[in-house]
Protein backbone atom coordinates (compact mmCIF):
# COMPACT_ATOMS: atom_id res chain seq x y z
CA UNK A 1 0.00 0.00 0.00
CA UNK A 2 2.28 2.39 -0.99
CA UNK A 3 2.18 5.66 -2.90
CA UNK A 4 3.76 5.67 -6.36
CA UNK A 5 6.54 8.54 -6.72
CA UNK A 6 5.64 10.99 -8.77
CA UNK A 7 8.50 13.12 -9.18
CA UNK A 8 10.12 11.33 -11.91
CA UNK A 9 8.43 9.86 -15.29
CA UNK A 10 10.02 6.79 -16.91
CA UNK A 11 9.21 5.21 -20.19
CA UNK A 12 7.72 1.99 -19.44
CA UNK A 13 10.38 -1.30 -20.16
CA UNK A 14 9.03 -3.68 -22.53
CA UNK A 15 10.55 -6.72 -20.80
CA UNK A 16 8.55 -8.30 -17.78
CA UNK A 17 10.17 -7.21 -14.53
CA UNK A 18 10.12 -9.25 -11.41
CA UNK A 19 8.38 -7.53 -8.42
CA UNK A 20 11.83 -8.08 -6.65
CA UNK A 21 15.37 -7.37 -7.58
CA UNK A 22 18.11 -10.34 -7.75
CA UNK A 23 20.74 -10.00 -4.67
CA UNK A 24 23.80 -10.62 -6.29
CA UNK A 25 26.24 -12.50 -4.37
CA UNK A 26 29.14 -10.47 -3.11
CA UNK A 27 30.90 -9.24 -0.40
CA UNK A 28 30.87 -5.50 -0.77
CA UNK A 29 26.87 -5.86 -0.26
CA UNK A 30 24.26 -3.66 -2.51
CA UNK A 31 27.21 -1.12 -3.84
CA UNK A 32 29.50 -4.22 -4.90
CA UNK A 33 25.61 -5.92 -7.20
CA UNK A 34 25.42 -2.47 -8.42
CA UNK A 35 29.46 -2.14 -9.20
CA UNK A 36 28.93 -5.99 -11.09
CA UNK A 37 25.79 -4.99 -12.81
CA UNK A 38 27.96 -1.78 -14.18
CA UNK A 39 30.29 -3.86 -15.82
CA UNK A 40 27.93 -6.40 -17.08
CA UNK A 41 26.22 -3.30 -18.82
CA UNK A 42 29.37 -1.45 -20.15
CA UNK A 43 30.02 -4.89 -21.52
CA UNK A 44 26.99 -5.59 -23.26
CA UNK A 45 27.14 -2.05 -24.42
CA UNK A 46 30.65 -2.61 -25.24
CA UNK A 47 30.32 -5.79 -27.44
CA UNK A 48 26.46 -6.24 -28.27
CA UNK A 49 26.74 -10.22 -27.15
CA UNK A 50 28.24 -11.84 -23.90
CA UNK A 51 27.88 -14.76 -22.48
CA UNK A 52 26.60 -14.45 -18.65
CA UNK A 53 25.76 -16.39 -15.61
CA UNK A 54 21.48 -16.92 -15.56
CA UNK A 55 20.97 -14.25 -12.57
CA UNK A 56 23.48 -11.48 -13.55
CA UNK A 57 22.11 -11.84 -16.89
CA UNK A 58 18.40 -10.95 -16.35
CA UNK A 59 19.02 -8.47 -13.86
CA UNK A 60 21.59 -6.75 -16.38
CA UNK A 61 19.09 -7.03 -18.86
CA UNK A 62 16.75 -4.60 -17.06
CA UNK A 63 19.26 -2.29 -16.27
CA UNK A 64 20.35 -2.10 -19.70
CA UNK A 65 17.16 -1.34 -20.99
CA UNK A 66 16.34 1.29 -18.73
CA UNK A 67 19.45 2.97 -19.46
CA UNK A 68 18.63 2.79 -23.37
CA UNK A 69 14.89 4.31 -22.76
CA UNK A 70 16.50 6.80 -20.56
CA UNK A 71 18.70 7.91 -23.88
CA UNK A 72 15.42 7.79 -26.17
CA UNK A 73 13.37 9.76 -24.41
CA UNK A 74 15.69 12.57 -22.63
CA UNK A 75 18.43 12.66 -25.63
CA UNK A 76 22.21 14.22 -25.14
CA UNK A 77 21.29 17.11 -23.81
CA UNK A 78 19.67 16.41 -20.31
CA UNK A 79 22.04 16.55 -17.62
CA UNK A 80 20.59 13.84 -15.46
CA UNK A 81 20.41 11.35 -18.03
CA UNK A 82 24.71 12.55 -19.36
CA UNK A 83 25.11 11.20 -15.64
CA UNK A 84 23.53 8.40 -14.88
CA UNK A 85 25.24 7.35 -18.47
CA UNK A 86 28.25 8.51 -17.31
CA UNK A 87 27.64 6.11 -13.81
CA UNK A 88 26.93 3.00 -15.87
CA UNK A 89 29.02 3.05 -18.73
CA UNK A 90 32.88 2.61 -17.45
CA UNK A 91 34.57 3.06 -20.62
CA UNK A 92 33.45 7.08 -21.67
CA UNK A 93 33.72 6.59 -25.21
CA UNK A 94 30.45 4.43 -25.07
CA UNK A 95 28.94 7.46 -23.78
CA UNK A 96 28.85 8.64 -27.25
CA UNK A 97 28.08 5.14 -28.47
CA UNK A 98 24.85 5.13 -26.67
CA UNK A 99 23.55 8.13 -27.91
CA UNK A 100 24.95 8.20 -31.70
CA UNK A 101 24.40 4.58 -32.66
CA UNK A 102 22.30 2.73 -30.20
CA UNK A 103 19.46 5.61 -29.73
CA UNK A 104 19.06 5.99 -33.51
CA UNK A 105 19.04 2.12 -34.12
CA UNK A 106 16.12 1.56 -31.15
CA UNK A 107 14.33 4.70 -31.46
CA UNK A 108 11.28 3.51 -33.83
CA UNK A 109 11.38 -0.08 -32.25
CA UNK A 110 8.33 -1.40 -31.04
CA UNK A 111 9.48 -3.96 -29.21
CA UNK A 112 12.33 -4.27 -26.32
CA UNK A 113 16.08 -3.36 -27.21
CA UNK A 114 17.50 -6.82 -25.94
CA UNK A 115 17.37 -10.38 -26.00
CA UNK A 116 17.98 -12.93 -23.72
CA UNK A 117 18.64 -16.88 -25.03
CA UNK A 118 19.71 -19.81 -22.86
CA UNK A 119 22.93 -20.96 -23.45
CA UNK A 120 23.41 -25.04 -24.41
CA UNK A 121 24.22 -26.60 -21.07
CA UNK A 122 26.69 -29.32 -20.76
CA UNK A 123 25.08 -32.60 -18.65
CA UNK A 124 25.76 -33.78 -15.72
CA UNK A 125 28.03 -30.74 -15.08
CA UNK A 126 27.53 -28.37 -12.38
CA UNK A 127 28.08 -25.08 -14.11
CA UNK A 128 25.30 -22.61 -13.27
CA UNK A 129 22.95 -22.15 -16.32
CA UNK A 130 23.94 -19.77 -19.04
CA UNK A 131 22.87 -17.16 -20.72
CA UNK A 132 23.43 -15.30 -23.75
CA UNK A 133 22.40 -11.20 -23.57
CA UNK A 134 22.27 -9.08 -27.13
CA UNK A 135 22.07 -6.12 -28.25
CA UNK A 136 19.36 -6.08 -31.02
CA UNK A 137 20.46 -5.30 -34.79
CA UNK A 138 24.24 -6.53 -33.48
CA UNK A 139 26.17 -7.47 -36.64
CA UNK A 140 26.72 -11.30 -35.56
CA UNK A 141 25.18 -14.28 -37.36
CA UNK A 142 21.68 -15.01 -35.80
CA UNK A 143 21.61 -17.34 -32.61
CA UNK A 144 18.92 -19.70 -31.93
CA UNK A 145 16.71 -21.32 -34.85
CA UNK A 146 18.30 -20.42 -37.83
CA UNK A 147 15.10 -19.95 -40.26
CA UNK A 148 17.11 -17.61 -42.86
CA UNK A 149 16.78 -18.83 -46.12
CA UNK A 150 19.92 -19.84 -46.97
CA UNK A 151 19.71 -20.68 -50.69
CA UNK A 152 21.42 -17.63 -51.77
CA UNK A 153 24.98 -18.86 -49.47
CA UNK A 154 27.73 -19.34 -52.44
CA UNK A 155 27.94 -23.30 -51.54
CA UNK A 156 23.97 -23.82 -52.17
CA UNK A 157 24.29 -21.92 -55.58
CA UNK A 158 27.22 -23.47 -57.31
CA UNK A 159 25.41 -27.02 -55.83
CA UNK A 160 22.23 -25.88 -57.41
CA UNK A 161 24.58 -24.81 -60.40
CA UNK A 162 26.04 -28.32 -60.83
CA UNK A 163 22.24 -30.52 -60.20
CA UNK A 164 20.81 -28.56 -63.02
CA UNK A 165 24.09 -29.30 -65.64
CA UNK A 166 23.99 -32.85 -64.21
CA UNK A 167 20.21 -32.70 -65.41
CA UNK A 168 21.09 -31.32 -68.09
CA UNK A 169 23.21 -33.39 -69.31
CA UNK A 170 20.85 -36.69 -68.68
CA UNK A 171 17.98 -35.13 -70.40
CA UNK A 172 20.07 -34.81 -72.98
CA UNK A 173 20.92 -38.56 -73.05
CA UNK A 174 17.73 -39.87 -72.91
CA UNK A 175 16.74 -37.69 -75.81
CA UNK A 176 19.13 -39.01 -77.68
CA UNK A 177 18.25 -42.91 -76.78
CA UNK A 178 14.85 -42.06 -77.71
CA UNK A 179 15.45 -40.42 -81.27
CA UNK A 180 17.94 -43.46 -81.76
CA UNK A 181 15.00 -46.12 -80.95
CA UNK A 182 12.41 -44.55 -83.12
CA UNK A 183 14.44 -44.51 -86.08
CA UNK A 184 14.98 -48.47 -85.74
CA UNK A 185 11.42 -48.73 -85.41
CA UNK A 186 10.60 -46.74 -88.61
CA UNK A 187 13.13 -48.84 -90.28
CA UNK A 188 11.90 -52.23 -89.30
CA UNK A 189 7.94 -51.95 -89.03
CA UNK A 190 5.17 -50.99 -91.93
CA UNK A 191 2.70 -48.04 -91.90
CA UNK A 192 -0.78 -49.37 -91.77
CA UNK A 193 -1.19 -51.16 -88.57
CA UNK A 194 -0.07 -48.08 -86.73
CA UNK A 195 -2.90 -45.72 -88.88
CA UNK A 196 -5.49 -48.48 -87.55
CA UNK A 197 -4.19 -48.06 -84.04
CA UNK A 198 -4.29 -44.11 -84.36
CA UNK A 199 -8.09 -44.47 -85.80
CA UNK A 200 -9.71 -46.66 -83.15
CA UNK A 201 -7.60 -44.21 -80.90
CA UNK A 202 -9.77 -41.53 -82.23
CA UNK A 203 -12.91 -43.37 -81.47
CA UNK A 204 -13.01 -43.99 -77.75
CA UNK A 205 -11.84 -40.81 -77.50
CA UNK A 206 -14.79 -39.53 -78.66
CA UNK A 207 -16.95 -41.77 -77.54
CA UNK B 1 -34.14 12.62 -41.29
CA UNK B 2 -32.24 8.94 -42.04
CA UNK B 3 -29.76 11.40 -43.63
CA UNK B 4 -28.72 13.65 -40.84
CA UNK B 5 -29.00 10.45 -38.59
CA UNK B 6 -26.07 8.78 -40.79
CA UNK B 7 -23.95 12.22 -40.80
CA UNK B 8 -24.41 12.11 -36.69
CA UNK B 9 -23.13 8.33 -36.92
CA UNK B 10 -20.17 8.82 -39.07
CA UNK B 11 -19.38 12.40 -36.99
CA UNK B 12 -19.20 9.84 -33.77
CA UNK B 13 -17.88 6.94 -35.77
CA UNK B 14 -14.81 9.82 -36.48
CA UNK B 15 -14.61 11.25 -33.00
CA UNK B 16 -14.31 7.25 -31.85
CA UNK B 17 -11.78 6.93 -34.81
CA UNK B 18 -10.45 9.94 -33.26
CA UNK B 19 -10.27 9.26 -29.78
CA UNK B 20 -9.02 5.77 -30.92
CA UNK B 21 -5.68 6.88 -31.96
CA UNK B 22 -5.21 9.14 -29.56
CA UNK B 23 -5.35 6.95 -26.85
CA UNK B 24 -2.79 4.96 -28.87
CA UNK B 25 -0.48 7.41 -28.83
CA UNK B 26 1.33 6.43 -25.40
CA UNK B 27 0.57 2.86 -26.10
CA UNK B 28 3.45 0.27 -25.82
CA UNK B 29 2.68 -1.20 -28.64
CA UNK B 30 1.50 -0.06 -31.74
CA UNK B 31 0.02 -2.66 -34.23
CA UNK B 32 2.53 -1.13 -36.83
CA UNK B 33 4.14 2.03 -37.48
CA UNK B 34 2.18 5.01 -39.09
CA UNK B 35 4.35 7.06 -41.99
CA UNK B 36 2.12 9.98 -42.31
CA UNK B 37 3.89 12.80 -44.06
CA UNK B 38 6.67 14.38 -41.87
CA UNK B 39 5.09 17.73 -41.28
CA UNK B 40 1.90 16.15 -40.63
CA UNK B 41 3.67 13.61 -37.89
CA UNK B 42 5.66 16.40 -36.50
CA UNK B 43 2.91 18.83 -35.55
CA UNK B 44 0.22 16.36 -34.86
CA UNK B 45 2.64 14.48 -32.61
CA UNK B 46 4.00 17.94 -30.88
CA UNK B 47 0.00 18.81 -30.31
CA UNK B 48 -0.61 15.17 -28.56
CA UNK B 49 2.86 15.53 -26.63
CA UNK B 50 2.14 18.58 -25.25
CA UNK B 51 -1.29 17.64 -24.28
CA UNK B 52 -0.40 14.41 -23.05
CA UNK B 53 2.24 16.26 -20.54
CA UNK B 54 -0.27 18.74 -18.82
CA UNK B 55 -2.47 15.79 -18.22
CA UNK B 56 0.73 14.19 -16.71
CA UNK B 57 1.01 16.92 -14.44
CA UNK B 58 -2.33 15.90 -12.24
CA UNK B 59 -0.20 13.24 -11.04
CA UNK B 60 1.01 15.87 -8.30
CA UNK B 61 -1.86 17.03 -7.20
CA UNK B 62 -3.59 13.74 -7.13
CA UNK B 63 -1.12 11.13 -6.34
CA UNK B 64 -3.55 8.53 -4.61
CA UNK B 65 -5.33 7.79 -7.65
CA UNK B 66 -2.52 6.14 -9.07
CA UNK B 67 -2.14 2.42 -8.13
CA UNK B 68 0.26 0.79 -5.63
CA UNK B 69 3.72 0.38 -8.00
CA UNK B 70 4.34 -2.96 -6.77
CA UNK B 71 2.73 -5.36 -9.45
CA UNK B 72 2.34 -8.13 -6.59
CA UNK B 73 -0.62 -5.72 -5.10
CA UNK B 74 -1.92 -4.78 -8.80
CA UNK B 75 -5.39 -5.68 -9.77
CA UNK B 76 -6.29 -3.89 -12.58
CA UNK B 77 -10.61 -4.00 -11.96
CA UNK B 78 -10.01 -3.36 -8.49
CA UNK B 79 -8.30 -0.03 -9.04
CA UNK B 80 -10.39 1.19 -11.65
CA UNK B 81 -13.39 0.21 -9.13
CA UNK B 82 -11.62 2.43 -6.75
CA UNK B 83 -11.45 5.06 -8.95
CA UNK B 84 -14.79 5.17 -9.77
CA UNK B 85 -15.86 5.36 -6.22
CA UNK B 86 -13.24 8.14 -5.15
CA UNK B 87 -14.63 10.28 -7.82
CA UNK B 88 -18.07 9.63 -6.45
CA UNK B 89 -16.58 11.03 -3.13
CA UNK B 90 -15.40 13.77 -4.77
CA UNK B 91 -18.47 14.32 -6.11
CA UNK B 92 -19.72 14.42 -2.50
CA UNK B 93 -17.67 16.53 -0.60
CA UNK B 94 -14.81 19.13 -1.91
CA UNK B 95 -11.61 17.17 -1.01
CA UNK B 96 -9.14 19.92 -2.03
CA UNK B 97 -5.25 19.88 -3.61
CA UNK B 98 -3.10 20.00 -1.02
CA UNK B 99 0.46 18.87 -0.24
CA UNK B 100 2.72 17.52 2.54
CA UNK B 101 3.13 20.79 4.33
CA UNK B 102 0.02 22.60 3.69
CA UNK B 103 -2.32 23.60 6.59
CA UNK B 104 -5.83 21.64 6.88
CA UNK B 105 -8.85 21.67 9.25
CA UNK B 106 -10.19 18.40 8.79
CA UNK B 107 -14.04 18.19 10.09
CA UNK B 108 -15.57 14.91 10.80
CA UNK B 109 -18.52 13.47 12.62
CA UNK B 110 -18.12 12.50 16.05
CA UNK B 111 -20.97 10.93 18.03
CA UNK B 112 -19.24 11.35 21.56
CA UNK B 113 -18.54 15.20 20.66
CA UNK B 114 -21.07 17.79 21.92
CA UNK B 115 -21.71 19.38 18.90
CA UNK B 116 -21.22 16.23 16.94
CA UNK B 117 -18.63 17.22 14.78
CA UNK B 118 -14.74 17.05 15.45
CA UNK B 119 -12.49 20.11 13.78
CA UNK B 120 -9.06 19.54 13.89
CA UNK B 121 -6.52 21.98 12.41
CA UNK B 122 -2.81 21.15 11.61
CA UNK B 123 -0.03 20.59 9.06
CA UNK B 124 -0.05 17.73 6.98
CA UNK B 125 3.23 16.05 7.33
CA UNK B 126 2.87 12.64 5.32
CA UNK B 127 0.40 11.63 2.82
CA UNK B 128 0.15 7.53 2.18
CA UNK B 129 -1.20 4.92 0.27
CA UNK B 130 -3.22 4.73 -2.59
CA UNK B 131 -6.73 4.47 -4.26
CA UNK B 132 -9.72 4.14 -1.16
CA UNK B 133 -6.93 3.39 1.31
CA UNK B 134 -5.30 7.04 0.99
CA UNK B 135 -4.68 9.00 3.72
CA UNK B 136 -2.93 11.81 5.29
CA UNK B 137 -1.56 12.98 8.97
CA UNK B 138 -1.97 16.60 10.32
CA UNK B 139 0.43 17.74 13.34
CA UNK B 140 -0.34 20.40 15.28
CA UNK B 141 0.77 21.21 19.40
CA UNK B 142 -2.46 21.89 21.40
CA UNK B 143 -1.31 23.39 25.60
CA UNK B 144 2.08 21.98 25.27
CA UNK B 145 0.94 18.52 24.29
CA UNK B 146 1.88 17.46 20.44
CA UNK B 147 -1.01 16.26 18.94
CA UNK B 148 -1.11 13.98 15.13
CA UNK B 149 -4.36 12.47 13.81
CA UNK B 150 -4.13 10.33 10.97
CA UNK B 151 -6.91 11.04 8.55
CA UNK B 152 -8.40 8.47 5.45
CA UNK B 153 -8.75 10.57 2.74
CA UNK B 154 -11.87 9.02 1.58
CA UNK B 155 -13.63 8.08 5.08
CA UNK B 156 -17.08 8.70 4.87
CA UNK B 157 -17.28 10.23 8.38
CA UNK B 158 -14.85 13.47 7.27
CA UNK B 159 -17.53 16.11 6.91
CA UNK B 160 -15.11 18.81 5.33
CA UNK B 161 -11.47 19.16 4.07
CA UNK B 162 -10.74 23.23 3.84
CA UNK B 163 -7.10 24.21 3.03
CA UNK B 164 -6.07 27.29 5.29
CA UNK B 165 -2.90 27.69 3.89
CA UNK B 166 -1.67 25.98 0.63
CA UNK B 167 2.23 25.72 0.30
CA UNK B 168 4.77 22.76 0.10
CA UNK B 169 8.22 22.47 2.29
CA UNK B 170 11.62 21.49 1.10
CA UNK B 171 10.81 17.74 1.77
CA UNK B 172 8.35 15.50 1.08
CA UNK B 173 7.81 14.10 4.79
CA UNK B 174 8.22 16.49 7.87
CA UNK B 175 8.32 13.87 10.65
CA UNK B 176 11.39 15.87 12.05
CA UNK B 177 8.57 18.24 13.23
CA UNK B 178 7.89 16.23 16.34
CA UNK B 179 11.62 16.56 17.16
CA UNK B 180 11.84 20.29 16.67
CA UNK B 181 10.74 23.33 18.63
CA UNK B 182 6.57 22.91 19.14
CA UNK B 183 6.45 26.82 17.85
CA UNK B 184 7.11 24.99 14.33
CA UNK B 185 4.54 23.16 14.45
CA UNK B 186 1.38 24.76 15.79
CA UNK B 187 -1.08 26.80 14.40
CA UNK B 188 -4.02 28.30 15.72
CA UNK B 189 -7.66 26.53 15.69
CA UNK B 190 -9.11 29.82 14.60
CA UNK B 191 -6.65 30.54 11.65
CA UNK B 192 -8.32 32.34 8.64
CA UNK B 193 -7.91 30.47 4.84
CA UNK B 194 -5.15 32.38 2.98
CA UNK B 195 -6.65 32.44 -0.67
CA UNK B 196 -3.72 32.47 -3.69
CA UNK B 197 -4.18 34.32 -6.76
CA UNK B 198 -5.31 32.25 -9.42
CA UNK B 199 -2.33 30.63 -11.46
CA UNK B 200 0.18 31.01 -9.02
CA UNK B 201 2.36 27.76 -8.80
CA UNK B 202 2.62 26.36 -5.14
CA UNK B 203 4.80 28.43 -3.45
CA UNK B 204 7.22 26.34 -1.50
CA UNK B 205 8.41 27.29 2.28
CA UNK B 206 12.05 27.34 2.38
CA UNK B 207 11.53 27.83 6.61
CA UNK B 208 14.21 24.93 7.82
CA UNK B 209 12.94 24.29 11.26
CA UNK B 210 14.83 24.03 14.95
CA UNK B 211 16.02 20.31 16.51
CA UNK B 212 15.55 20.41 20.41
CA UNK B 213 18.43 18.13 21.70
CA UNK B 214 18.64 14.52 21.70
CA UNK B 215 17.50 11.91 22.12
CA UNK B 216 15.37 11.82 18.71
CA UNK B 217 12.89 9.76 17.76
CA UNK B 218 15.15 8.97 14.24
CA UNK B 219 18.67 9.12 13.03
CA UNK B 220 17.62 12.95 11.17
CA UNK B 221 21.42 12.90 10.31
CA UNK B 222 21.44 9.84 7.89
CA UNK B 223 18.25 11.25 5.99
CA UNK B 224 19.66 14.41 4.19
CA UNK B 225 16.72 16.61 5.39
CA UNK B 226 16.53 19.86 3.41
CA UNK B 227 14.29 21.40 6.11
CA UNK B 228 16.52 21.55 9.51
CA UNK B 229 18.68 23.75 10.56
CA UNK B 230 20.94 22.92 13.30
CA UNK B 231 21.46 19.43 13.19
CA UNK B 232 24.78 19.85 12.99
CA UNK B 233 24.72 21.14 16.60
CA UNK B 234 23.48 17.84 18.20
CA UNK B 235 26.01 15.41 16.70
CA UNK B 236 28.79 13.73 17.99
CA UNK B 237 32.03 12.82 15.86
CA UNK B 238 30.65 9.36 15.84
CA UNK B 239 27.32 10.04 14.33
CA UNK B 240 29.30 11.78 11.95
CA UNK B 241 31.61 8.72 10.62
CA UNK B 242 28.63 6.51 11.33
CA UNK B 243 26.66 8.71 8.79
CA UNK B 244 29.51 9.04 5.91
CA UNK B 245 29.58 4.85 6.25
CA UNK B 246 25.82 4.60 6.09
CA UNK B 247 26.05 6.60 2.86
CA UNK B 248 24.42 5.28 -0.34
CA UNK B 249 25.27 7.83 -2.96
CA UNK B 250 24.66 4.23 -5.23
CA UNK B 251 21.00 4.98 -4.68
CA UNK B 252 20.91 7.98 -7.20
CA UNK B 253 21.94 5.75 -10.31
CA UNK B 254 19.82 2.80 -9.23
CA UNK B 255 17.58 2.72 -12.46
CA UNK B 256 15.63 -0.71 -11.85
CA UNK B 257 15.02 0.88 -8.13
CA UNK B 258 13.23 3.76 -9.49
CA UNK B 259 11.45 2.41 -11.88
CA UNK B 260 9.86 -0.01 -9.17
CA UNK B 261 8.67 2.92 -7.31
CA UNK B 262 6.85 4.76 -10.04
CA UNK B 263 4.12 3.94 -12.43
CA UNK B 264 5.34 4.30 -15.96
CA UNK B 265 3.99 7.02 -18.04
CA UNK B 266 2.46 4.53 -20.61
CA UNK B 267 0.25 3.18 -17.66
CA UNK B 268 -0.07 6.71 -16.31
CA UNK B 269 -1.53 8.30 -19.04
CA UNK B 270 -4.21 5.61 -19.45
CA UNK B 271 -5.19 6.54 -15.87
CA UNK B 272 -5.60 10.28 -16.41
CA UNK B 273 -6.98 9.89 -19.43
CA UNK B 274 -9.88 7.97 -17.70
CA UNK B 275 -10.22 10.38 -14.49
CA UNK B 276 -8.50 13.96 -15.91
CA UNK B 277 -11.95 15.35 -17.37
CA UNK B 278 -14.19 14.89 -13.87
CA UNK B 279 -11.20 16.07 -11.77
CA UNK B 280 -11.30 19.03 -14.20
CA UNK B 281 -15.00 19.29 -13.57
CA UNK B 282 -14.86 19.36 -10.04
CA UNK B 283 -12.14 21.62 -9.94
CA UNK B 284 -13.95 24.07 -12.11
CA UNK B 285 -17.04 23.45 -10.14
CA UNK B 286 -15.32 23.93 -6.50
CA UNK B 287 -14.09 27.62 -8.17
CA UNK B 288 -17.05 29.04 -9.16
CA UNK B 289 -18.80 28.31 -5.63
CA UNK B 290 -15.28 30.12 -4.29
CA UNK B 291 -16.69 33.06 -6.23
CA UNK B 292 -20.11 32.76 -5.18
CA UNK B 293 -18.39 33.10 -1.42
CA UNK B 294 -19.83 36.26 0.50
CA UNK B 295 -17.16 38.61 1.66
CA UNK B 296 -16.79 38.34 5.31
CA UNK B 297 -14.48 40.98 7.32
CA UNK B 298 -11.49 39.24 8.54
CA UNK B 299 -11.22 38.83 11.92
CA UNK B 300 -9.22 41.40 14.05
CA UNK B 301 -6.05 39.09 15.50
CA UNK B 302 -5.67 40.27 18.84
CA UNK B 303 -1.87 40.16 20.39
Amino acid sequence: MNQADVSKLVSKLRIRVPAEPRKLRNIKGPEGRIDKLRKTVTGLIKYERIELNSNRGQEARQYAERLISEAIRHGDCHKPTMDIADYWLLEKELIHKLFKVLVPRFQDSNTCYTRLLNAPRIIHSRNPDKVILELKGNPYPVLGSNKMNNRFLIQNVLLDAAKYDYRQAKYAEFAKKIVNKEEKIDTTETEAPSIEKQQSDDKLTQS
Amino acid sequence: MSLAIRRTTELIGAAKWFLRRDSRVLSTLPEKVEEPPAELTSKRYRRRFFQNEAILETRHAYPEFLPDPNPNWRNSLREKLERADMLERRSQIDIPEFYVGSVLAVTISDPHAQSKTNRFVGICIERKGCGLRAEFTLRNVVDHQGLEVRYDLYDPTIQSIQVLRLEKRLDDKLFYLRDALPEYSTFSFDMDPEILPEGTPIPVNPVQVKLKPRPWLERWERQELKGVSNIEEHLKEKDRVRRELRKTPWEKYDLMKQYRKTIPIEDQSKIWAEVHNQLQQLQMARKKSARKRTFTTPKTQLG
